[in-house]
């Protein structure tokens, strides 16, 4: 595509999705190569203005961290990666905000798969769900158990004691406070 | 450090005949002035930065005394007090909340009836004389880097110094300190500055003294019988903090007396959405928005706790290893980040007694 004819078409697109005038023109002031690369993102996932700006928002500054050109970040391989997952237009964008995501929050991200395999270790039921506070901002997990009988019940809640006074159990608290 | 001046002077009409007009005139007899019926005619249109160089001599209206607004809900306190002589910064620290907060109103204010305002703090510390208040003038504006031309603290210090339960923080990034040698502050004056990483002096925090230059009058100040405070606020995770912050510290506190260190705190990168988008949108880039910050339970995002937390734990490590008896508190944070830093959650009154303690 020439650059005349992404304009035309970030134009329209935008048009179509009613975006507001001074976030069109903010990204018409992009460089070339950044402007087509979002309007690839966009026309792709289908991106409303406020989903478009938060991916934006993050990659700019990735971008800017990095110092790399925005068509550079969303072009990285985690994001070509969840971009070509054969799955819906909402779960593709789950996808790729989460490798965005990533992208942009590298040690909280780390801290989260830590945290994960940490909670994975317990060895809980599926009937014990086990939810970290979000963006890990805060103290304190939320553990929610599903019992459609006493003796469910009896046996989520054995299994959640004996997790509870595992080594595991510690490290969780430890990595909520701040552990390396 | 070159001494800041404006590029015009706006005066309230009927404030020229006061004190501080006359002062300002007299000083900066070569800068333009407006004498003006409303001093909002003054705004400057062109952004932020335009109205840095602009100085509003005006009449403060309200109470010139107020709560901290740090001490929000949810947050450990300090139960400090602060009084607004002027309002905005010749600086210009890439991470300044005063972009957001006073975004709409961006002019360099001094307000010429100080007398008034002392006459209200009087008041309040004769109504509680049980209670030993910490006042500090470096809210909405740096206590010293207009020292030079309005004289404030020549009002301020032997005000403080007369009284028996109220000690003055007066808070800079300046190195503005001649006339605070000429006084004799009793005790009552606390003279603290805000300090970084060296990295983080030199690239955003625009128009501030060095490093060096404020460690050199921190020097001079506690020489001239005044304690000193230090706030490495806002810390921020750059590449090398662990280096950066210890430097800082080594290098401070080579040259203080850490005895006559009345406080030290610590505080994290806060951001509004509101202040990241006037910082993106201000001309200079900075780095501080690509910090890893997530929105806390107040609406302003912080670095992550974890991360958080563990810089907190290393300030800490570094300072006591300096002296542990520094009184140390970290600024608006909820209690399970004191607890984590800490190992205790002091109740507001405590924080409040250990920081006067400090002063004393």
């Amino acid at each position: 595509m020439t650059e005349r004819s992404v304009d035309a078409a970030l134009r329209a697109y935008a048009a179509e999705r009613k975006y507001h005038p001074t976030t069109i023109d903010r990204w018409l002031r992009l460089a070339p190569a950044d402007r087509a690369a979002l309007l690839e993102l966009a026309q792709e996932l289908r991106l409303g203005e406020n989903q478009l700006r938060d991916l934006w928002e993050w990659a700019e500054e990735i971008a800017q961290r990095d110092g790399l050109s925005l068509a550079t970040v969303l072009g990285a391989e985690a994001l070509a990666a969840a971009r070509r997952r054969a799955v819906g237009r909402s779960d593709k964008l789950k996808l790729v905000k989460a490798a965005l995501r990533r992208l942009r929050f590298p040690q909280l991200g780390a801290a989260e798969d830590r945290l994960a395999v940490l909670v994975r270790e317990l060895g809980l039921p599926p009937s014990v769900r086990v939810t970290p506070p979000e963006s890990l901002e805060g103290d304190s997990i939320r553990i929610e158990i599903v019992a459609d009988s006493a003796a469910s019940l009896h046996d989520s809640v054995a299994r959640l004691l004996a997790a509870s006074q595992s080594p595991g159990c510690a490290a969780i608290f430890e990595l909520l406070a701040g552990a390396r | 450090m070159n001494r800041w001046t404006p590029d015009a002077i706006w005066i309230e009409r009927d404030e020229d005949a006061s004190v501080l007009a006359r002062r300002l005139l007299a000083r900066l007899p070569d800068t333009p002035v407006h004498i003006v019926g409303d001093p909002r005619e003054a705004e400057p249109l062109d952004g932020f930065g335009a109205g840095k160089r602009r100085l509003v001599v005006q009449r403060h209206r309200g109470s010139f005394l107020q709560h901290c607004p740090a001490g929000t809900t949810g947050m450990v306190c300090c139960n400090y007090l602060v009084m607004n002589f002027a309002a905005n910064c010749p600086f210009d620290c890439s991470y300044c909340f005063l972009q957001d907060y006073l975004a709409n109103n961006p002019a360099l204010k001094v307000f010429t009836n100080v007398g008034e305002g002392l006459a209200e703090l009087d008041a309040a510390l004769r109504r509680h004389p049980e209670r030993t208040f910490r006042v500090g003038t470096g809210e909405l504006a740096d206590s010293l880097a207009l020292d030079h031309l309005t004289d404030l603290s020549c009002e301020l210090v032997p005000f403080f110094a007369a009284r028996s339960n109220a000690v003055l923080e007066l808070k800079t990034k300046s190195d503005c300190i001649d006339n605070l040698l000429r006084l004799d502050p009793k005790e009552r004056v606390v003279v603290s500055w805000s300090v970084n990483a060296e990295t983080i002096v030199a690239d955003e925090e625009h128009g501030a003294a060095s490093l060096e230059a404020r460690i050199t009058a921190a020097e001079r100040v506690q020489a001239a019988g005044y304690k000193v405070g230090f706030h490495f606020d806002p810390l921020i995770a750059h590449d090398g903090w662990e280096e950066g912050y210890p430097a800082t510290i080594a290098k401070l506190f080579r040259r203080l007396d850490t005895r006559r260190v009345a406080w030290v705190s610590l505080g994290s990168l806060r951001m509004t959405p509101r202040l990241k988008a006037a910082i993106k949108a201000r001309p200079q880039k900075s780095g501080v928005v690509t910090g890893e910050l997530v929105p806390g339970a107040d609406g302003k995002e912080r670095l992550w706790r974890g991360l958080r937390v563990q810089m907190y734990r290393r300030m800490l490590e570094w300072l006591r290893s300096v002296d542990d008896r520094m009184p140390l508190y970290i600024c608006m944070e909820p209690p399970g980040v004191w607890e984590k830093t800490f190992g205790e959650v002091p109740a507001d009154r405590q924080v409040a007694e250990r920081l006067v303690a400090g002063s004393a």
